[in-house]
């Protein structure tokens, strides 16, 4: 649990600055076809069910995606995420719902009939064939004639910079190649959706940033809905316009990637996303918005935005981010949460530092400070008494 | 292991010449000058050629041959069959059953085979002759083609059939386009093994036979029932020739497949790493 992730960071306010944090940050974009209700979805899961014998995958799914997202099922491996993938693409059957793909129901077509194209985890190049053939295996099945193959090949080919490599055969090529081909064959058909099931998972973390950003440009270009699959929350975050966090067979928390982080529903999604300090306590009044939270352990109760339903004598916790947490050593005036500490921990990375403090009730809290100033006076250092400070509503009061 | 001493050199030497001492001999005096077989005349082709003037013998052989090409072209097509219902369909009821009855055969008695199948002809009123011979080649055979299609099967990753279907391919366009260039490897060493099987084989032969379906082992031995003569010295020579070429091609092939599919693997772990 070292340093939030890359994307978060800038997504969210400046590390250190908590108090110029807004409670809901604002899209990054005008795209958001979720919120308006004359938007019909292209992919509609109908409480959906699926079990393997005893083990149900998944638990009664309901979800729409639509036209032109870049929509992630992010959870750890077993929660369903893939067998959800693998429904819409034809290769499971659900036990019981729907699935819809434009209106129409695809739940009892065949993998051959829907308007789908998946790339594969390990990518599934036929070895046998060139990768010109295999980017245009799927158009020689439609009947499609050969010279407007060969140009729709091309313009794959040239899309994933592989007009070179056209004639080699996959063993030929190196893995970030192979799944360029993969990239390619997948979106050679134009399918109004393109389903990723762990697509970067072979590659290394270098090359994988590459390729995340080239997925987020082919999506663009060619206007297509994608839909990712991944446990990897710091590539949810950078692709996605909306991320579906999932634990054993349910849906968790479906929204953007900054609501994700920033307003996560549950302890489960706050410690999926990033890193969070969790802060138990007893709700004791409820006022304006705003509940009074005792922690225990005699220290001073603090202030948050109290969700709603939030009532007293409720156990709930404090999700908050370690950059949002202000850490000094002088006690600060006019704030409404603030707690004494030890500094126990020190890890310097360069651009920030991480600080673990210890509360007087035990609890270690973390804290994150950029270092902005090339020297400082005195550094935060090992054994030194600080102050942590937040304001109230830069934590998340989850009930779960 | 590699050192070497007498004893492993004796022990290896007495093993080979037990083994190929009287293939050997055969060989040789099938090139023999004289008519009595056991007496060495000088070396001359001229059984060979007397072959090429004997009626029975090449028709024999001619029974044989195409004998072998449609019981292993039948044998390949089943065994192929059933590996895929065997690695393909996991697990279904009676699959336990279903690969025991497929693999019985390679254990079984040649006798039992041939006796049951020359009951099962009789009983359905069959009548016996060239096709009863390869309705029983294919029987028997058919489990040594399983079980090589097989092997090839198991590690094929299942998802490049699916990305076939997923880009519109039906099952049938993706077994004739995807799956069956991969396992041909296999599928053609398998045939190979069938086709020497059906080649020499002797025993089920004779009990699933029938007037004018005569093979090769079945005219030797009865020929040599009545005198082993210098032509069954060639004819047999010819077939040591064609099984060993059999042998050969097909392991051959299987082992260039398993090297090369090696190297697609190894690249591929490379790329990726």
């Amino acid at each position: 649990m070292s340093g939030a992730p890359a994307q978060s960071m800038s997504t969210s306010a400046a590390p250190g600055a908590g108090r110029a944090t807004a409670r809901t940050p604002a899209p990054l974009t005008g795209f958001a076809p979720w919120k308006d209700p004359s938007k019909r979805p292209i992919v509609r899961f109908e409480n959906v069910v699926k079990r393997f014998g005893d083990f149900v995958a998944v638990k009664d799914c309901t979800l729409d995606i639509y036209e032109r997202e870049f929509f992630a099922l992010l959870g750890p491996s077993g929660c369903g995420k893939t067998t959800l993938l693998r429904m819409l693409a034809g290769f499971e059957k659900p036990t019981s719902g729907r699935i819809l793909v434009a209106g129409q129901d695809i739940t009892e077509l065949a993998p051959y009939e829907r308007p789908v194209n998946m790339m594969f985890q390990s990518y599934a190049l036929f070895p046998h064939m060139t990768v010109e053939q295999n980017i245009g295996f799927g158009l020689k099945q439609e009947g499609m004639p050969k010279d407007q193959i060969g140009q729709r090949v091309e313009e794959a080919m040239s899309m994933l910079e592989l007009t070179r490599f056209g004639k080699r055969k996959p063993h030929q090529l190196s893995g970030g190649q192979q799944q360029r081909v993969a990239l390619a064959r997948a979106i050679a058909k134009k399918p109004r959706i393109v389903l990723l099931d762990e697509p970067l998972g072979a590659l290394d973390k270098r090359l994988r940033q590459t390729a995340q950003f080239e997925l987020m440009g082919i999506q663009e270009r060619t206007g297509t809905t994608f839909i990712i699959v991944t446990h990897d929350q710091e590539e949810a975050m950078t692709v996605s316009s909306r991320i579906a966090v999932m634990d054993h067979g349910e849906f968790v928390q479906i929204a953007t990637p900054g609501d994700i982080y920033e307003a996560p529903n549950s302890r489960y999604v706050a410690n999926f996303i990033g890193d969070v300090n969790l802060l138990e306590g007893k709700v004791v009044k409820v006022s304006d918005g705003f509940a009074e939270i005792d922690w225990g352990g005699g220290l001073a109760r603090f202030k948050a935005v109290a969700p709603e339903g939030c009532a007293s004598d409720q156990t709930v916790w404090l999700a908050l981010r370690p950059e949002k947490i202000h850490i000094d050593f002088d006690k600060p005036t006019d704030a409404s949460n603030a707690v004494a500490g030890k500094v126990v921990d020190v890890g310097y990375l360069g651009s920030i530092s991480h600080y673990h403090v210890e509360l007087a009730n035990g609890q270690r809290v973390k804290a994150l400070r950029t270092n902005s100033s090339r020297l400082v006076d005195r550094p935060i250092s090992w054994e030194d008494k600080v102050w942590l400070e937040w304001p109230p509503e830069t934590g998340i009061v989850v009930t779960r | 292991m590699k050192r070497f001493t007498w004893f492993n050199a004796t022990s290896i030497a007495l093993g080979f010449a037990f083994l190929y001492i009287p293939i050997l001999l055969l060989v040789i005096y099938s090139f023999n000058e004289s008519k009595l077989v056991t007496v060495w005349g000088g070396w001359s082709t001229k059984w060979y050629g007397e072959l090429l003037q004997n009626e029975g013998i090449l028709n024999a052989a001619w029974v044989t041959l195409r004998v072998a090409v449609v019981s292993s072209t039948l044998a390949v097509i089943l065994g192929t069959l059933a590996a895929i219902v065997l690695v393909r369909m996991g697990r279904f009821p009676g699959r336990t059953l279903f690969s025991g009855l497929i693999f019985a055969p390679l254990v079984m008695p040649e006798v039992i085979t041939g006796l049951s199948m020359l009951l099962l002809f009789v009983a359905i009123g069959l009548d016996r002759g060239f096709w009863t011979v390869v309705i029983a080649h294919a029987t028997f055979s058919m489990c040594f083609a399983a079980v090589v299609v097989q092997a090839r099967l198991y590690d094929f990753d299942k998802s490049v059939e699916e990305a076939a279907m997923d880009l519109g391919a039906t099952p049938v366009q993706t077994f004739l386009q995807v799956t069956l260039p991969i396992i041909a490897p296999s599928v053609i060493s398998a045939w190979l093994l069938a086709f020497t099987l059906s080649l020499d084989d002797l025993v089920i032969a004779s009990f699933a036979t029938g007037p004018g379906a005569t093979t090769l082992p079945m005219k030797i031995y009865s020929q040599v029932r009545l005198g082993v003569t210098p032509e069954i010295n060639a004819v047999s020579t010819i077939m040591i020739g064609l099984v060993t070429l059999g042998v050969l091609v097909a392991s051959y092939s299987t082992k260039r497949a398993s090297q090369r599919q090696e190297r697609e693997l190894k690249a591929v772990d490379a790329g990726a790493k």
